[in-house]
């Protein structure tokens, strides 16, 4: 388990994390959110050892984050490169060697994410020959050859197209069930959504929202419901009498509608059935939880000053 | 220390791997022993003709010298002492190239003066000591022994004749010993320059193109540039390693396989003796007469100088290396960093200066401080190192060197300080502010 208690970090006179507590649990998806400038790159240079807390403390397992941590962390920043002049094969077993592996288990490592990626045929090209897809995925298998227990990624979507998303994305799941914390800073709230068990957000330097995905959804829920039914618009209005308001109708078929509607008094998916089942022929009833993307505007929104 | 030498046989590769790194190791050698054989052939430079008086007061000679007359010496005697500053002055001795002195003690110190207004060339030299030595002989026989000529050439001491320019009597402008020792710092320099412009380089392009921040994940910043500053100390030092083995082997090859005439005394006499003639003659160290090759195959004690050439070479690369790596650092991007190389550069320049100073004044209050500024102390150690040193002036050209070290600490770690800060700083403009903002982090 990771537990980042009470770190700032200043720049001269600029406070880019403040007083940031949280606490992420191992083999769980951790996403790492904010806008632009929040402190975030700030917080993950401080779990890589990059630098320095101005105050506060990184405890890895109970113990204080120290050098020896280096070879359980993986990280692929945002700003990545590679030595461009470098073979592939040669760049993957410098990453790996610094990372504390031995040369030789270095390639192996190596060659297995290479034939895994389906480019071992580069394997003796050099990087600046690569296209640019095949290159992200070359830095990618950088920051986790060494087969690190924690994995620092730093939007590893952008830039990839659909496909290999999906297999970045896969790769991602099947560290999690391998039982690897990752950590996952994104813009892309929709990922967080795929994949993310919990996330943090930070704005300004402060940590504004850390909960599961599913809590922060449901603590910004807004009372609304999908309900597919068929009968009388009029019988359903009357239905909802004075507990709700209706959003938007959409008629689908034959006397076959979906509406959307709002609760006026926190009332309940129980509540919603209820009032409806008696006056309707009732499909569906699906409460509308908010996707991360509204979360995060809400969020960001509520905690700028 | 394992992560920087990581880093430091990376960048080694990184040098190897480049083209014009693997072409220069071979050229280099090539070049140098192209200068070296300049060097010798101009050794053999000087006039060809010469009209020389023989100051005989004892009438040792009687008037007579070589056999036959010659086109490149005509000898004329006279039969009184020719004061030295009066030969060089006087109109009456204006149409003479060269003075012989054979005072009394000839005959029993073996050891004869010539003067030249123009410096003779090898040939004629080696000409003129055959005749006057051939003369000699005779002079000796008639008048000690009753040997033949071959019976006493066996056991006879062989005749010097010392060759001295009218204008440096005392041959104070012999610099060649101290020209090799200024080569030897620009060398140095050379070599410093190119592989801390590498450093810098290197800096460079890893920020451009953002792999620092992966590397510093796994490395501490110190180790990264650490591992930067001996990875390019190896391949400078692997580049003159095999310059210094070729150019070693090349100077064998020279001598004896690929221009032995240049050597040979037929060459250097345009004479026809055989080496028994030669050994006779005491011309055995022929080759001594030709003042480059005597100075590039004796003189130079390559175990003395070698050793300290590496030492001062180590010391004088670290206390470059820093502003090398600051300069990187302070950078945001490579054209930052090309500005940013020229206070190094007006140092470097410097140093050289430093050196030509050495050898036009080497005693005076600049040469003093140059000996012991810890930029210029590796070049001006050089030539004194090879012109030759006491014991108490070797003591002081450590201690400019333990001055060298310790500054050169000083400055890498405040470059430390600035590469920590300034490796993920990455398109920023440099100011002077932002300088000792990171120097204080």
């Amino acid at each position: 388990m990771i537990e980042v208690k009470g770190v700032s970090k200043f720049y001269s006179q600029k406070k880019a994390l403040d007083e940031v507590s949280l606490n992420i649990e191992a083999g769980r998806i951790f996403g790492l959110i904010g806008p632009n400038g929040a402190g975030k790159t700030t917080l993950i240079r401080i779990l890589n050892q990059i630098i320095e807390p101005s105050a506060g403390q990184v405890l890895i397992g109970g113990i204080l984050l120290n050098p020896l941590h280096v070879k359980a962390f993986g990280y692929l920043p945002e700003e990545r490169g590679l030595y461009r002049e470098m073979k592939v094969l040669d760049h993957l077993i410098f990453l790996a060697s610094i990372r504390g592996l031995y040369h030789q288990d270095a390639q192996k490592a190596a060659k297995h994410w290479l034939e895994k990626f389906e480019i071992m045929p580069w394997s003796k090209k050099r990087i600046d020959s690569l296209s640019k897809g095949m290159a992200q995925k070359i830095q990618f298998i950088g920051s986790i050859l060494h087969d690190p227990q924690v994995v620092i990624l730093d939007e590893p979507l952008s830039g990839f197209d659909p496909l290999n998303i999906q297999l970045i994305l896969n790769e991602i799941k099947a560290m999690k069930e391998g039982g690897k914390t990752i950590i996952f800073s994104t813009h892309n709230m929709n990922s967080v959504d795929e994949i993310c068990d919990e996330v943090g957000l930070i704005n300004h330097g402060k940590l504004v929202a850390h909960d599961k995905v599913s809590a922060l959804k449901t603590q910004h829920k807004t009372g609304a419901f999908k309900v597919r039914y068929k009968g009388n618009q009029i019988a359903f209005a009357n239905a909802l009498w004075t507990g709700f308001e209706l959003v938007s109708t959409e008629e689908i078929g034959d006397q076959w509608f979906q509406s959307v509607i709002r609760s006026r008094q926190g009332q309940t998916f129980n509540d919603v059935f209820s009032s409806l089942s008696p006056a309707l022929e009732l499909h569906l009833i699906e409460e509308q939880l908010p996707g991360m993307q509204d979360v995060f505007l809400k969020l960001v929104t509520d905690s700028t000053p | 220390m394992r992560n920087s030498l990581l880093i430091a046989f990376r960048e080694l590769k990184e040098r190897w791997d480049n083209r014009s790194f693997r072409a220069m190791l071979f050229l280099g050698p090539l070049l140098i022993l192209s200068l070296i054989y300049l060097v010798l052939e101009s050794g053999n430079q000087g006039v060809t003709s010469m009209k020389v008086l023989i100051a005989d007061p004892t009438n040792l000679f009687e008037n007579k010298i070589a056999s036959r007359p010659s086109e490149s010496v005509t000898y004329f005697f006279y039969d009184d002492y020719i004061e030295f500053e009066s030969f060089k002055n006087s109109p009456k001795f204006k149409e003479f190239d060269a003075l012989i002195e054979l005072n009394e003690k000839v005959l029993i110190n073996k050891k004869v003066f010539l003067f030249h207004r123009q410096e003779p060339n090898l040939q004629l030299k080696m000409k003129l000591k055959f005749e006057v030595e051939r003369r000699m002989e005779e002079v000796m026989i008639e008048q000690f022994t009753t040997l033949g000529v071959d019976d006493f050439r066996k056991i006879k001491q062989p005749l010097n004749i010392d060759f001295r320019n009218v204008d440096d009597p005392y041959n104070q402008a012999d610099q060649g010993i101290a020209w090799v020792g200024y080569s030897l710092g620009y060398l140095m320099i050379f070599f410093i320059a190119i592989f801390g412009t590498n450093i810098t380089k290197s800096i460079n392009r890893e920020k451009t193109n953002r792999i620092s921040e992966v590397i510093l994940a796994s490395v501490k910043a110190r180790e990264l540039m650490l591992g930067k500053i001996f990875g390019n100390l190896i391949a400078s030092f692997l580049q003159l390693f095999i310059w210094l083995l070729l150019v070693g082997i090349g100077l064998w090859l020279l001598q004896a396989v690929i221009i032995p005439e240049l050597f040979t005394p037929e060459h250097l006499t345009g004479v026809q003796v055989s080496d028994q003639q030669l050994k006779e003659l005491g011309m055995q160290t022929i080759s001594q007469e030709n003042n480059n090759l005597d100075l590039i195959y004796h003189r130079i004690n390559y175990l003395w100088v070698i050793p300290n050439f590496i030492l001062f070479f180590l010391g004088t690369y670290w206390i470059f290396a820093s502003f090398f790596t600051i300069m990187g650092a302070m950078s945001g991007d490579e054209s930052d960093g090309q500005q940013f190389l020229i206070p190094i550069w007006i140092l470097l320049t410097l140093t050289i200066f430093a050196g030509y100073n050495t050898l036009s004044y080497p005693e005076s209050d600049l040469t003093q401080f140059f000996s012991f500024f810890p930029w210029t102390s590796g070049m001006v150690s050089m030539i004194k190192i090879t012109v030759g040193v006491t014991v108490t002036e070797y003591l002081g050209i450590l201690f400019a060197w333990l001055i060298q070290v310790l500054v050169g600490t000083i400055f890498m770690l405040l470059a430390a300080r600035i590469f920590k800060h300034g490796i993920l700083s990455y398109s920023h403009r440099f100011s002077v502010k932002l300088f000792f903002d990171w120097l204080k982090k």
